[in-house]
């Protein structure tokens, strides 16, 4: 291929447009595998990645917020978001990240997410209510994802719960006294310790460590919005 | 005599195999490169072994060692059956002293391994062809612990050419290799001649690498007596296996204890997306009536805000309307080639912007190209809420959803928003494979589309091309005798053509509906590169039958070789009638028949596997009452088709898919109009059946 010709291929590929968004798009996404590929970079989701440990979490910081807010953090701070609440199904709460993220709760556990690659699709488990106000609790819980295929893939999980005394933890500038809730759930091929800390002798969740799936693993939850005025 | 020995043999491995009942080494559950022997089949270096690879797998691999060349695609077609195609370059031949084969494999396991009996598999190599690797085996393998396997069996064939006794099954007479046309199924060599033992094992010494020896029995007689070729110094291989990981495997090797080789053997597996359910933003999550504002809206203003929203999701909203208790609204689908999905986030979104009384979402789909308005979907409002956070929400909301074909015809609002031109510029690669003398041609260039909508059924699309730089102008082979030349002189097109700017194609396209299940396309015009005419397709289509009906007819004169508006006196006509069936388990049949472009009479049966997410594996073959001599090389028309949704490579939202038709040899007989594939309205009308809605309902929350 002698250098005109480079030239020319090398034009052709740069003035490539299209009077179409979604062509161009197409196109973009299309150039941008073997761009990928080159780059070895197929890895998965990029993440929002705002340093928590940078943001001085104060009420003052928090007051600049006019809507509910959560953060979420990955368990090394370097993936977090700041999240708004955009649904309430039957008190099912649902956060959404300006990246696309979106998280749901039912009070305070976590039962789905949509935008990682591997969502936790859906959750069967134990009503919130029988979980956090029992001292110790044995039960199943089933993780749902999705597959590339569609077809649901679960995870059958055993666990067991348990209330650890009271202790004290900061929060914001403010000091106070929760309940620690552990649960430990097995499956045959994987096992994971989720760890929920409640405002002392109420089911408020304010802080949760919570698996998520095998590729995304846990997530750190604060729910700032327990502390935001109404 | 023969059969002793073979008993003997057949004994002593199965005591070899019975020494140890510990477990056996264990697949990667998507994709297992390190099983791939040298032609891309379930074994070790050149010898097959009784094991399978994972379902769906689709493997690239190529291999070289003593001036041969193999390329090798294959396909875990179903859980136990694999298949192969080979394009490989073969010492001794009269292309600068190689020949060059395509080949045609299956491999077949029969019995999986048990803790005391071994696995067993029957496979057939190169069953279809000029038969150079032609040859047939029994191969039975066994673990011992995780890490030590041994395969052994008997092979005829191009599997007995040293070490052979009589055939076991009393069939001792083989037939000569096919030096005709190839191409056709050699059932009488099957299990015939002579057949020899053949026996590896092989080692795992850690996670990412095995060690394997080989008792070849394979002669390589055609090989060795070339000059190109190596020397056959004994009947042992060597192999060391390297697994880069489980997508990729690199073998060296060395053959006959002569020459060395290197493979590499890359895999992927369409169940298995790197983004796993996918990347896309989150859906607009649903927000109860009793948090949502009750002010009522005007619909002018609940269009907008509808339309809007989306927008943000990829989807256009064409037409809102409100009645009473339920709203109608049209869309067009440009970015999810998940319908199930698609509707999903219109229906969350109808759910934010309508009024509370309204109950019911009556979704219309437009297909893009044509207008025409596919299906309607229904779906209950509350339901709808209800499951949207349900362990089983999917299941549990399908059963109140009513998929149909929509009573609406076309959309026809479109003209006043002004976008009737959409014009793109971007390259454009063209392939031409399996030429001796260059077995790879190509084209790159540059290709300006246009489409001209001139009523809302109505639009003038074109394609024009200029080839920049490659090497498809430079073909040698002339075409086919015996038939009309309606494609095998396709050389003298890119011959022409050269570097010169060409019209690939340019047409009027009217589309039709006249019933709800009726949909039809009369293209006129410069049809394809080769052809000009009209030609028109019908397709009647039950969104709730997984079947269809079709029927092309076109009459049309042949293009000038140089690519310009000028025809050359040649007319040709063709009527294909066309069933389609989508089967249980995603397997997709379609079987044509009747007067293809050349004048023959035949029939065409294609076969696809494809999964939800948008890969395709298929393949054709077409059988016309032209007979094989008159055909030629090749003996009659088929192809293996490949589609890869662009999606499953980037996790985002996108119905782009790439797709290629490996067609052996392009011949006269079978043959057909090739326009582009936004032309052909069946792709169009399915996706959006019960069916397709139903296998991917799953993702209606995604």
């Amino acid at each position: 291929m002698n250098l005109k010709i480079l030239i020319l291929c090398v034009v052709a590929f740069l003035i490539s447009c299209s009077s179409d968004d979604v062509v161009k798009k197409e196109k973009e996404e299309f150039y941008g595998i073997y761009r990928d590929f080159a780059k070895k970079s197929i890895t998965g989701p990029t993440k929002s990645s705002r340093p928590l440990e940078g943001i001085e979490r104060t009420s003052s910081w928090l007051s600049n917020f006019n809507q509910p807010i959560i953060l979420i953090s990955s368990t090394d701070f370097k993936n977090q978001a700041t999240l708004i609440a955009l649904g309430n199904n039957e008190e099912k709460l649902t956060w959404v990240s300006a990246d696309g993220i979106s998280l749901t709760y039912d009070q305070g556990i976590l039962i789905a997410t949509r935008g990682y690659s591997q969502d936790l699709y859906s959750l069967k488990y134990t009503s919130p209510k029988e979980l956090f106000g029992s001292n110790r609790l044995s039960y199943k819980k089933v993780h749902r994802y999705l597959n590339s295929e569609n077809k649901y893939n679960d995870l059958n999980f055993r666990c067991r719960a348990k209330k650890i005394p009271s202790k004290t933890i900061q929060i914001l500038e403010l000091e106070l006294t929760i309940d620690r809730f552990t649960e430990e759930c097995e499956s045959e091929q994987y096992s994971y310790k989720n760890e929920f800390d409640l405002l002392a002798g109420t089911t408020i969740v304010i802080v949760s460590k919570q698996w998520i799936s095998p590729a995304n693993q846990y997530f750190l939850t604060y729910n700032m919005y327990a502390f935001q005025k109404t | 005599m023969g059969l002793i020995r073979c008993l003997v043999f057949a004994s002593f491995t199965i005591f070899i195999l019975n020494l140890n009942f510990t477990q056996k080494i264990v697949a990667s559950e998507f994709e297992d490169t390190i099983s791939l022997n040298n032609f891309g089949m379930p074994g070790d270096i050149d010898l097959p072994s009784a094991t399978r690879l994972p379902d769906g797998q689709f493997s690239v691999s190529s291999s070289a060692f003593g001036g041969t060349i193999r390329v090798n695609l294959s396909f875990q077609i179903l859980e136990n059956l694999t298949g192969a195609f080979r394009y490989a370059r073969v010492p001794g031949g009269r292309y600068k002293g190689y020949a060059w084969d395509r080949s045609f494999d299956l491999h077949y396991l029969v019995f999986k391994e048990k803790p005391i009996f071994p696995s067993v598999a029957l496979g057939l190599r190169d069953f279809i062809g000029t038969g150079i690797y032609s040859g047939e085996y029994v191969v039975m393998t066994k673990s011992f612990g995780p890490d030590f396997k041994i395969s052994g069996g008997v092979g005829w064939g191009r599997f007995a050419g040293y070490n052979g006794f009589t055939n076991i099954f009393s069939r001792s007479n083989r037939g000569g290799r096919d030096h005709g046309y190839g191409g056709t199924l050699e059932t009488d060599n099957i299990f015939s001649g002579d057949n020899s033992p053949f026996l590896s094992l092989s080692y795992r010494a850690s996670k990412k690498l095995q060690i394997i020896s080989e008792f070849s029995s394979d002669g390589y007689y055609q090989e060795v007596s070339s000059p190109k070729g190596f020397n056959r110094r004994s009947d042992i291989n060597i192999g060391i296996k390297y697994s880069v990981d489980p997508t990729l495997t690199v073998m060296a090797t060395l053959m006959h204890m002569d020459t060395v080789g290197l493979t590499v053997n890359l895999g992927i597996n369409p169940k298995n997306s790197p983004y796993q359910s996918g990347t896309e933003p989150a859906p607009m999550p649903i927000l109860q009536k009793k948090y949502r504002s009750q002010d009522p809206n005007s619909e002018k203003d609940i269009l907008a805000e509808s339309k809007r929203l989306l927008k943000l999701e990829g989807i256009e909203l064409k037409a809102l309307k409100l009645f009473g208790n339920h709203v109608e609204v049209g869309i067009i689908n440009r970015r999810y080639i998940n319908i199930s999905q698609m509707i999903g986030r219109v229906a969350r979104i109808l759910s934010l912007t309508t009024p509370p009384i309204t109950r019911e979402f009556q979704i219309n789909i437009i297909d893009f190209k044509s207008n025409l308005v596919v299906s309607e979907i229904t779906i209950n409002r509350e339901d709808f809420e209800d499951n949207e956070l349900k362990f089983n929400g999917p299941e549990n909301l399908f059963g109140s959803v009513t998929i149909n074909n929509s009573n609406k015809l076309f959309f026809d609002n479109d003209q006043k928003e002004g976008n009737r031109l959409s014009w793109s510029f971007y390259p454009y690669l063209d392939l031409m494979l399996f030429d001796p003398d260059a077995p790879i041609r190509y084209h790159i260039g540059a290709e300006l589309y246009g489409r001209y909508k001139v009523t809302p059924l109505t639009a003038i699309s074109g394609s024009l091309r200029k080839p920049i730089t490659g090497i498809m102008d430079e073909v040698k082979r002339g075409p086919k005798s015996g038939l009309p030349n309606v494609r095998s002189d396709f050389m003298y097109y890119h011959r022409d053509i050269g570097s010169n700017l060409f019209i690939n194609f340019l047409t009027i396209d009217q589309y039709l509906k006249p019933l709800p299940n009726l949909y039809g396309v009369v293209n006129v015009g410069l049809l394809e590169l080769m052809h000009a005419g009209v030609r028109s397709e019908i397709i009647w289509k039950n969104n709730k039958k997984p079947f269809a009906f079709g029927l092309d007819v076109a009459n049309v004169q042949k293009r000038e070789t140089s690519g310009n508006f000028n025809l050359k006196n040649e007319y040709y006509s063709t009527y294909l009638a066309s069933i389609y069936y989508d089967l249980p388990r995603d397997w997709i049949v379609k079987f044509d028949f009747g007067k293809y472009l050349a004048g023959d009479l035949g029939s065409t049966l294609s076969i696809n596997r494809s999964f939800n997410n948008g890969w395709e594996f298929g393949a054709y073959a077409t059988l016309t009452d032209v007979p094989f001599s008159t055909f030629g090389e090749g003996s009659f028309e088929k192809g293996l088709i490949i589609k890869a949704p662009i999606s499953w490579f980037t996790g985002k939202k996108s119905r782009a898919v790439a797709s290629a038709t490996i067609r052996p040899i392009t011949g006269d007989g079978g043959a057909k109009l090739n326009l582009s594939k936004d032309k052909y309205l069946y792709n169009a009308i399915s996706e959006y059946d019960t069916k397709n809605l139903q296998d991917n309902w799953k993702r209606v929350f995604r």
